[in-house]
C-alpha cells in the first residue's frame, strides 16, 4: 500500500485553504455587485463561461511550457522565441473561444428572453474585451508561475494549474465589471 | 506549422469546455430567485466549485499515478490504496466545505450582510459531500474504462472531470438550496 488518507489529507489541505479563501473573495465582489447580476442575469451566465476559458487556457499553456523546461527546449527568459511563439497562439485561440462562446451565450439568453437592453454586438464586445485583458493578465501569470516554480526546483506541473484558475476566477470577475461599468451597463 | 497543430489539438478541447461552462452558467441563470432569497449563497459559489475541480482532478492524476507505479489496474481496482485514495477526498471535501461555509458567513457579517449560519452551511456541506461521492465514483469510472482500453489516464482524467465536475457541482448547490428552503 503506498496511499494513506492520512497523508492525503495533510498534502492537501495547505493548498485548498488558500484558494478558499482566495474564493471566497471572489464570491464577495459577485454579492457586492449582485443586484446587477440579477437585473442582466445573462452576465449570471456569462460568468462561469470567461473564467473557465481562460483558466483552461492558462493551464493548458503553462503545462506545455512546463514540458518545454523539463525537455530543454524552453529556456528561463523573458525574450524566449518558443515561449512568445506559445504566447500568441494562446491569445489567438481565446479570442476564437471567447467570440464563439459569445454568440451562443447571447442567443440562449435570446430564447429565455435574458437580453433586455443589451445588443448583440454589445454584448460580444463587453465579453471580448473582457475575455482578452484576462488571457493577457493570466497568460502572463502562467509564464511567471512556470518560470519561477522551475527556477526554484519545484515541479511547474503541481504549481501553473491552481494558482492560475484562482487568479482566473478573481481578475475575472473584476475586469467583468469593470467592462460593464466603461459600457454603462446597468447605470 | 507547429502552431497549426497546437490550435488543431486544443481549440476544439477549448471550445467544448467553454460549453460545458456555458451549461454551468445556464444553470446558475435558472437560481436568480433562490439566489436572491438565501443571502451569502452567492459567495460560496466559486469556493466549492474551486474545491470541487481541485479535489478531483488531485485524485484523478494521483490515481493515474498509481496506475503507473502498479499500484491499482483494471483487474485489482477495489484495493487499499484506492479505498485511501476515496476517504482522504472525502474528509477533505468535508474539511473544507465547512470552512468555505463558516468563511462566506463571517465575511458577509464583517461587510454588514447578514445570512442564516446554519441554512447557509447546511447548503455547502451538503452540496459539498453529494458533489465529492458523485465526482468520486466519476472519477473511479473514467479510470476503469480508461485502464481496460489501455489508455493513460492523465491524459483524460483532467479535461474530462473540469468539464462534467462544474456541472455536476452546481447541480448539488442548487438542490441542495432547495432542499433546505424546504427543511428550514
Amino acid at each position: 500500500m503506498i496511499y494513506n488518507w492520512k497523508k492525503i489529507v495533510k498534502n492537501g489541505l495547505p493548498i485548498l485553504f488558500f484558494t478558499a479563501i482566495l474564493e471566497i473573495l471572489a464570491g464577495q465582489i459577485l454579492q457586492g455587485k449582485q443586484e446587477l447580476l440579477y437585473l442582466f442575469p445573462i452576465f449570471l451566465i456569462s460568468f462561469p463561461v470567461i473564467n473557465s476559458v481562460s483558466g483552461n487556457i492558462g493551464c493548458v499553456l503553462g503545462a506545455r511550457l512546463a514540458s518545454g523546461l523539463h525537455v530543454g527546449y524552453v529556456t528561463v527568459t523573458l525574450d524566449d522565441k518558443e515561449m512568445h511563439n506559445n504566447l500568441i497562439i494562446s491569445l489567438l485561440i481565446g479570442f476564437i473561444t471567447y467570440f464563439i462562446l459569445a454568440i451562443l451565450i447571447y442567443f440562449i439568453a435570446l430564447f429565455s428572453n435574458l437580453t433586455k437592453g443589451i445588443g448583440l454586438i454589445e454584448f460580444v464586445s463587453i465579453i471580448i474585451i473582457t475575455g482578452f485583458l484576462l488571457l493577457f493578465i493570466i497568460s502572463f501569470i502562467s509564464v511567471l508561475a512556470a518560470f519561477i516554480s522551475f527556477k526554484r526546483g519545484l515541479d511547474p506541473d503541481d504549481i501553473v494549474a491552481p494558482v492560475v484558475t484562482t487568479a482566473g476566477d478573481i481578475t475575472g470577475i473584476l475586469f467583468l465589471f469593470l467592462i460593464l461599468g466603461l459600457f454603462g451597463v446597468g447605470l | 506549422m507547429y502552431g497549426k497543430e497546437i490550435m488543431k489539438q486544443s481549440l476544439p478541447l477549448i471550445i467544448l469546455c467553454g460549453i460545458g461552462a456555458l451549461l454551468t452558467g445556464s444553470t446558475l441563470g435558472l437560481m436568480v430567485d433562490i439566489l436572491k432569497n438565501i443571502p451569502g449563497l452567492i459567495v460560496v459559489i466559486p469556493g466549492i466549485i474551486a474545491m470541487r475541480g481541485n479535489i478531483s482532478t488531485a485524485l484523478g492524476s494521483r490515481l493515474g499515478s498509481a496506475y503507473h507505479l502498479g499500484a491499482i489496474d483494471a483487474d485489482n481496482i477495489w484495493n487499499n490504496d484506492l479505498k485511501q485514495n476515496i476517504y482522504g477526498s472525502l474528509i477533505l471535501s468535508f474539511i473544507i466545505s465547512i470552512f468555505i461555509g463558516l468563511l462566506a458567513y463571517i465575511t458577509s457579517v464583517m461587510i454588514g450582510v447578514y445570512p442564516n449560519a446554519l441554512k447557509l452551511i447546511s447548503i455547502v456541506i451538503i452540496a459539498g459531500i453529494i458533489s465529492a461521492i458523485i465526482l468520486t465514483l466519476l472519477t473511479i469510472s473514467i479510470i476503469y474504462l480508461v485502464f481496460k482500453r489501455g489508455y493513460d489516464p492523465d491524459n483524460i482524467t483532467g479535461p474530462a472531470l473540469a468539464t462534467f465536475g462544474d456541472i455536476i457541482t452546481i447541480f448539488c448547490i442548487l438542490s441542495s438550496a432547495i432542499l433546505i428552503e424546504v427543511i428550514m
